[in-house]
């Protein structure tokens, strides 16, 4: 496709059809998804191609199965629950004895990270701290599920016993254009920002922006957890991007066919999730569109430039929240590992058969 | 002894300390009773305060041989192992137990609450535990969840259950991770229900709570979302410490509100018995101080439980147990039904016993129906003379021999007729003195009512109905 050989494509996208399926084995699924991205390259139509796949999605998800969804993917999966262990563990001492807690929480979680940070919260300590948390919403899906979580999230906190202020921010276009203002940050507050999976979605050129911002906002701590690939720094290479993403979602596919029984809905929703992000990444052209879309990801050592360009420093996870997530992974079915770099602090790795998939790191300014 | 790290505060001051401490809460009725344990930090205020330095606190082996320098933490201890030495060893006695003063221990941490003598522990063991847990170090570490603590006992017991134990959630699905469980509990509708009745209060009330919990861990870990645990031991604990750290806590607490009010609704739907059954260690504390706390018994009139026959009882009792707020009725069907729902009975209960529970609502764990037993035949046994003896072997005859065949039932409706008949002849007020005294006095015989069963019962009941106890009522 690089060589722009047309008749070329059309014998090798017709061969791929022949191969492939979305029902099939993962290979089949990959090469049935990897080959509607390179068809929509191929036609131009990327752009139009992810907006009426976004479109579907969201008509076909409701509250219901995306709380199913998410739920089943982290009593399957440690692949979120990794970031959520981690981050949670570092914020709790970072913040502790701080009676009003600020945090910023621009993630992917739909929450599902809080609940466990309140129960904590709750029973660590003898003074139960104030707790607000500002939800940053980063897609249109997730917007009008926020609503069915704000009061579940109000209420278990009340049930836990932690007071607690809950506000979701959702009227951005893009991530980009989050500002200090706009989160309402109060003087006395000690502030954390919590970002999973969030950060992927700001478009490449705004990124330093971005982390400024979050540095503006004098956090005690900052927390990120993204998946480890990257199709940031190859975006103008398309063969290299291509193998890069084939790479990763080799391994993302293998990890879903063995974690979810094989006939799981959820599975192949996650898979239809995959399918949308290769279509953006490989057939969608960043420049002429800024929706808040991006999906580029990049890996931990790229992030950790960005941030130690902004004048981070790299905070390291403590024995005990290094030991929290041990735990956490012996819970889940074999194949994962925990790998903490020696050269330098910045994060740790998540492992699914030795292939790093998911750094998480944490920040002070 | 050692150094200067111990001293206790001599007698003047012990007075001095006594002007400061409340009356002691917990008042024995009975000095033959076996030595109560009283609630943490409430000392007995004629105790000697103890105020050991963290040091000696933490020390563990203060007793050291001469020979090998070993150390122990008990005289005792390295008594014995001086005899290996061959060096000379002695065994203190234990000096006279009337005259050796009770010792109360403070906390050496100045900003803890157990700090100020009127809030002493009184036991060493329990101060030592006490201070790590709450001001030392956790060393201990579960290997599956990663939890610290800082007393190895602690840390030991945790071992054993972790993992092993499931949560519930009241949506009915079963967690064996709590972390699923947590965030599972946050996202489930079957939460949406409960919220109802909380209301907002500060963490304030929070403290006070958590704080009177000494070392129950499980407690401190999951304060609300204990009710959906299939392991239930260790909550009795907890609802006793809570409710003992004031009456104006509850109704104020609202993460208290939620399980009281789930109880409540137990309470109050008798056909909720089954449920009760299985929540049996939970029903018993919770009944003592609800109980405790509201007047209105209108909960334990819901018995399908009694035969009807049973309840003309009533009457009767009632005036014995005179000054009473709570009825007699009440507190037997309410033992009755608690009993009913422990399920290993254990053995009769003596008499005064059980009268003496009933009065002050406490939870027993007699078999109901020799309670009953015990008290409907002790009345017949005691109307015509006063010789109760005599009268229990009759009906011992009565009952003890019966077969449930036809004759022995009009044996024993003819001994009834005539004990029911002199019962109702004598209704003066001595007659329901000496219905007291002897009622207590073959109690006080022990289990004098002997092991009437429970068909048994049944069959006086219906005996009862056959001849119409409409005696009773004059």
């Amino acid at each position: 496709m690089a060589e722009k050989d047309s008749n070329k494509i059309h014998h090798l996208l017709w061969m791929l059809n022949e191969l492939s399926s979305p029902y099939g084995d993962c290979d089949q699924k990959l090469a049935s998804y990897f080959l509607q991205a390179l068809f929509c390259k191929a036609t131009d139509s990327g752009h139009r191609c992810y907006k009426t796949l976004i479109s579907i999605a969201e008509k076909s998800h409701s509250f219901d199965s995306i709380r199913k969804l998410i739920l089943k993917f982290q009593e399957v999966s440690p692949w979120t629950t990794f970031g959520h262990v981690a981050s949670n563990g570092a914020m709790l001492e970072a913040l502790e004895g701080e009676p009003k807690l600020h945090i910023i929480d621009i993630s992917n979680t739909l929450c599902t990270q809080w609940p466990t940070f309140l129960e904590a919260l709750a029973t660590r300590n003898d003074d139960t701290p104030h707790l607000k948390l500002t939800i940053v919403v980063t897609t249109s899906i997730v917007k009008s599920v926020m609503k069915e979580i704000a009061p579940r999230m109000e209420k278990f906190a009340r049930l836990m016993g932690v007071p607690f202020e809950f506000n979701v921010m959702s009227g951005l276009n893009r991530l980009g254009e989050l500002t200090k203002e706009s989160l309402g940050v109060k003087e006395d507050e000690a502030v954390a920002v919590n970002c999973i999976g969030a950060l992927r979605r700001v478009d490449v050129e705004e990124r330093k922006g971005i982390v400024q911002m979050i540095k503006s906002l004098r956090p005690k701590v900052v927390t990120i957890v993204e998946e480890e690939a990257d199709f940031s720094s190859l975006r103008n290479d398309f063969v290299d991007c291509f193998e890069e993403c084939l790479r990763f979602y080799t391994i993302y596919f293998d990890m879903l066919e063995e974690s979810f029984p094989p006939t799981s809905n959820e599975k192949l929703m996650l898979e239809k999730e995959c399918s949308r992000s290769i279509v953006r990444v490989l057939a969608c052209d960043d420049e002429i569109d800024h929706g808040g879309y991006s999906e580029r990801r990049e890996k931990g050592t790229q992030w950790s430039q960005r941030l130690q360009e902004s004048c981070f420093s790299p905070v390291s996870y403590s024995e005990d929240v290094v030991d929290d997530v041990k735990a956490l992974l012996k819970r889940y079915r074999a194949g994962w590992s925990l790998s903490i770099p020696t050269t330098d602090d910045s994060g740790i790795y998540l492992r699914w058969k030795d292939q790093p998939v998911i750094w998480g790191s944490v920040w002070k300014p | 002894m050692m150094s200067g790290d111990v001293f206790s505060i001599p007698n003047p001051s012990a007075t001095a300390f006594r002007q400061e401490l409340e009356p002691n809460p917990n008042p024995k009725p009975n000095p033959n009773a076996k030595k109560k344990r009283n609630l943490p930090g409430t000392p007995d205020p004629d105790a000697e305060v103890m105020a050991l330095s963290p040091k000696t606190l933490m020390a563990t082996n203060r007793f050291l041989c001469e020979i090998c320098n070993k150390g122990f933490q008990r005289d005792q201890n390295l008594q014995l192992h001086r005899r290996g030495h061959n060096l000379p060893w002695k065994l203190k006695q234990r000096a006279n137990k009337d005259q050796i003063k009770k010792k109360v221990y403070i906390c050496p941490e100045k900003t803890c609450v157990h700090h100020d003598p009127a809030r002493a522990l009184g036991d060493l063991t329990g101060i030592k535990k006490h201070f790590s847990r709450k001001h030392g170090e956790k060393k201990w570490k579960c290997e599956k969840c990663s939890k610290k603590y800082a007393v190895q006992s602690d840390w030991k017991a945790h071992s054993k259950t972790c993992g092993t134990r499931e949560y519930k959630c009241d949506c009915g699905t079963l967690f064996s991770r709590k972390d699923s469980f947590i965030t599972h509990r946050a996202f489930c509708d079957a939460l949406v229900e409960e919220t109802s009745r909380i209301t907002n209060v500060g963490a304030a009330n929070n403290l006070s709570f958590r704080n009177e919990i000494n070392g129950n861990n499980l407690m401190n870990n999951l304060p609300n979302l204990s009710h959906g645990f299939t392991n239930s031991v260790h909550l009795p604990t907890a609802f006793q410490s809570g409710f003992d750290s004031g009456d104006s806590f509850i109704g104020e607490h609202q993460a208290q509100r939620p399980r009281l009010s789930l109880w409540l609704d137990t309470q109050s739907n008798s056909s909720h018995l089954n449920s009760m059954d299985q929540n049996s260690n939970l029903f018993l504390p919770d009944m003592n101080a609800f109980c405790v706390q509201t007047s209105s018994m209108g909960n334990y009139n819901n018995l399908n439980l009694l035969p009807p026959q049973a309840l003309k009882v009533e009457p009767v009792m009632m005036n014995i147990n005179k000054g009473n707020t709570i009825s007699m009725t009440d507190s037997l069907a309410s033992l009755y039904q608690s009993s009913k729902s422990n399920s290993p009975p254990h053995g009769p209960m003596s008499a005064t016993a059980l009268l003496q529970k009933a009065s002050q609502m406490g939870s027993t764990k007699s078999n109901s129906t020799t309670f009953f037993n015990n008290t409907v035949g002790v009345m017949n046994s005691t109307s015509p003379s006063n010789s109760s003896s005599t009268n229990r072997s009759e009906l011992h005859q009565v009952f003890g021999n019966t077969q449930p065949e036809n004759p022995a039932t009009t044996n024993a409706n003819a001994n009834a007729n005539d004990a029911m008949m002199n019962f109702s002849s004598s209704t003066s007020t001595s007659a329901m003195h000496s219905l007291t005294r002897d009622f207590l006095g073959v109690g006080g015989d022990g289990a004098g009512g002997g092991s009437f069963y429970a068909h048994e019962l049944a069959k006086f009941a219906s005996m009862s109905s056959a001849m119409g106890l409409s005696q009773f009522d004059h």
